[in-house]
């Protein structure tokens, strides 16, 4: 910090309202200290995100045989994978995992968000009580919708009179109780976020809406869902990513078993349960491939103003 | 004034009377009315929130094999059985690692993501969009991603079963929403007081230290709690890289989705719903106490960021 930067009086007078006279005064220069600031940052998401993925490019290319390295095997790993049934049985169980659980998560919190957005009494406590699903671990919530769909002790058969309705042990319906479990977890959060993005319309938008006779519906469907339309991408982006992610709630409900196989859980197998450190790596190249594919498209369906949008506030 | 249809009529008159105070019967009855609805729907969110809290901590303070026979909440015996079985199976041990985890992840992510947040709210800098769409591209990662390729390092570092082998991915993982968190709160303070300081004769590191940082403290807290939340319910790497041994460094999460019971095959759920509840509780109360921080500090990750 010593260093004498008296000479970097080059910098540019466009360097933010400091201008030009910020730079000749001692210490780090702001454009320094910028990258001083933000090299830690980056240093360490390079190494602990960016590096192991290219990294595990690179192992998925060779051929493993009880965790040791036998060899070069190209792209057999890939088309190892890709021609197994059990790898599109897991793509097939997070994409209808996702689509169901993100359409449910997105109505029932545009629901919530509504009915917060509009009522007077008791909005605070509700507002708090929403937090508490999205605060809890999902392993928390995956255990306690596991004993409440579970036979023993049977508590939802019980409310709903359906005696030992196996909801857990039976294919088909498992998918049913985990996509239940992640929409009461994460509904909530949703409407948090599109809470926030309603309270940014004026109010008189409406109020000159109802003067020209505009119904209920219309006034949702020309002038709230158009306005909130930032809000609803960003909270379709978080939760489509984040469904594509899902581990926790089959891993605990099901162990993946009855058809809730999902990519993370399938990546996990080889490398723990039946290690093979070069078909595991070949499978979470294709799931990251996928995951931040999708990402990608809402990103730039969302334009630059995803990105930019914390800058124009400067 | 009576020529037009109700509707309008209505709603503006029911705007004045709530401003004023001072309405005419039927008006006011059809507001309270509405008011009252409104309020019913929110019973509604709030039993879809708090319910299967309610049946965890019922289920929880159930005796002996109760809790897995009958469906009725209100069925007693009740007891601390449960509880008394979680921490012989030395469930503090798991607090004591999951603590730790987060704390020191929140720690690392505050001091890094802050110096960062603020260099690009405030800084003049080169490729700033460049360097926010690969933030924002880290936060896409899935985690995953990485399970292959550092169980292979870390089993080489001899990571696996620490606590660094898990603090260390969760910093990164979580830097993302830390940046855009404060990003937020930076780009909020007023220039004013930094030009302020810098007038005074302060360098831009010194307006940071003194000026910017006290004054983003909410920001920094709302964001410490958000991330020191996802560090504590983090399960995939948690149960890959210390899926074992609460005496070295198995997580909360891992340690309830592992617990097994006197009978085989059959999950013991008097200990899993005490455990769950002790875990829980304090949560909720973080929940209720900072509320307006953590959504503060949840909308302006997102929905701006």
């Amino acid at each position: 910090m010593a260093d004498t930067q008296t000479a970097s009086a080059r910098g540019p007078a466009d360097a933010g309202p400091g201008g030009p006279r910020a730079a000749k005064r001692k210490g780090l220069s702001e454009r320094t200290l910028a990258k001083v600031f933000v090299s830690p940052s980056i240093l360490l998401m390079a190494l602990v995100a960016l590096f192991p993925v290219i990294w595990a490019v690179v192992i998925s290319l060779y051929a493993y045989s009880r965790r040791q390295q036998v060899g070069f095997g190209g792209l057999d790993n890939y088309i190892t994978a890709l021609t197994d049934g059990r790898f599109w049985d897991a793509v097939w169980f997070t994409f209808v995992f996702t689509v169901t659980s993100v359409t449910f998560e997105f109505l029932i919190g545009m629901g919530f968000a509504l009915i917060m957005n509009q009522a007077f009494r008791g909005r605070g406590v509700t507002r708090a009580a929403i937090l508490i699903p999205w605060v809890i671990p999902t392993v928390i919530a995956a255990q306690m919708w596991f004993f409440m769909f579970n036979v023993t002790p049977g508590f939802i058969n019980n409310l709903l009179g359906l005696g030992n309705f196996n909801w857990l042990g039976q294919p088909g319906w498992p998918i049913f109780a985990v996509v239940f479990a992640d929409v009461w977890k994460t509904a909530p959060f949703v409407a948090l976020l599109l809470l926030a993005g309603l309270q940014t319309i004026p109010g008189d938008v409406y109020e000159s809406a109802r003067v020209d006779n505009a119904s209920m519906f219309q006034r949702f469907f020309y002038i709230t869902l158009p306005l909130l339309k930032p809000a609803i991408l960003v909270a379709l982006l978080f939760r489509t990513v984040d469904a594509l992610r899902v581990y926790d709630l089959p891993a605990v409900m099901t162990g993946g078993a009855f058809g809730t196989e999902s990519l993370a859980i399938l990546v996990r197998e080889f490398v723990v349960r039946t290690p093979n450190p070069g078909y595991g790596a070949a499978l979470s190249t294709l799931t990251f491939i996928l995951v931040l594919g999708i990402g990608m498209i809402f990103v730039t369906l969302l334009g630059r103003d995803l990105v930019i949008g914390t800058e124009e506030e400067r | 004034m009576s020529g037009t249809t109700p509707a309008p009529v209505e709603a503006v008159s029911k705007r004045r009377e709530r401003a004023k105070n001072g309405g005419q019967g039927v008006v006011e009855r059809r507001s309270q009315l509405q008011i009252w609805g409104k309020s019913a729907l929110l019973a509604i969110i709030l039993l879809w929130c708090l319910f299967p809290f309610f049946w965890l901590i019922m289920t929880s303070f159930k005796k002996g094999d109760l809790a897995l026979n009958s469906p009725n909440l209100f069925q007693g015996p009740f007891g601390f059985q449960n509880y008394e079985a979680v921490f012989s199976l030395n469930f503090h041990l798991n607090l004591r690692n999951s603590f730790i985890v987060a704390g020191t992840t929140t720690v690392i992510c505050i001091i890094v993501g802050s110096l960062a947040g603020y260099a690009i709210a405030r800084l003049p800098m080169k490729r700033k969009v460049l360097l926010l769409s690969g933030i924002l591209a880290v936060s896409l990662f899935p985690p995953v991603a990485l399970v292959p390729p550092l169980y292979e390092l870390w089993l080489r570092l001899g990571l696996l079963n620490t606590w660094e082998g898990l603090y260390i991915p969760y910093t990164a993982f979580t830097l993302p929403l830390t940046i855009f968190i404060l990003v937020t709160f930076y780009a909020s303070i007023p220039k004013d007081l930094e030009e302020a300081a810098r007038v005074d004769g302060a360098t831009p590191f010194q307006a940071f230290y003194r000026v910017i940082l006290p004054l983003a403290a909410p920001g920094v807290f709302a964001a410490a709690i958000i991330i020191f939340v996802q560090a504590w319910n983090e399960f995939l790497l948690a149960n890959t890289f210390a899926p074992r041994n609460p005496e070295i460094a198995q997580t909360v999460p891992v340690a309830i989705a592992a617990f097994t019971g006197a009978v085989p095959f059959q999950r013991p759920i008097g200990t899993i719903t005490a455990a769950c509840v002790i875990v829980t509780i304090p949560m909720i109360i973080v929940a209720l106490v900072f509320q307006k921080r953590i959504v503060a500090g949840l909308t302006a990750g997102s929905v701006k960021g």
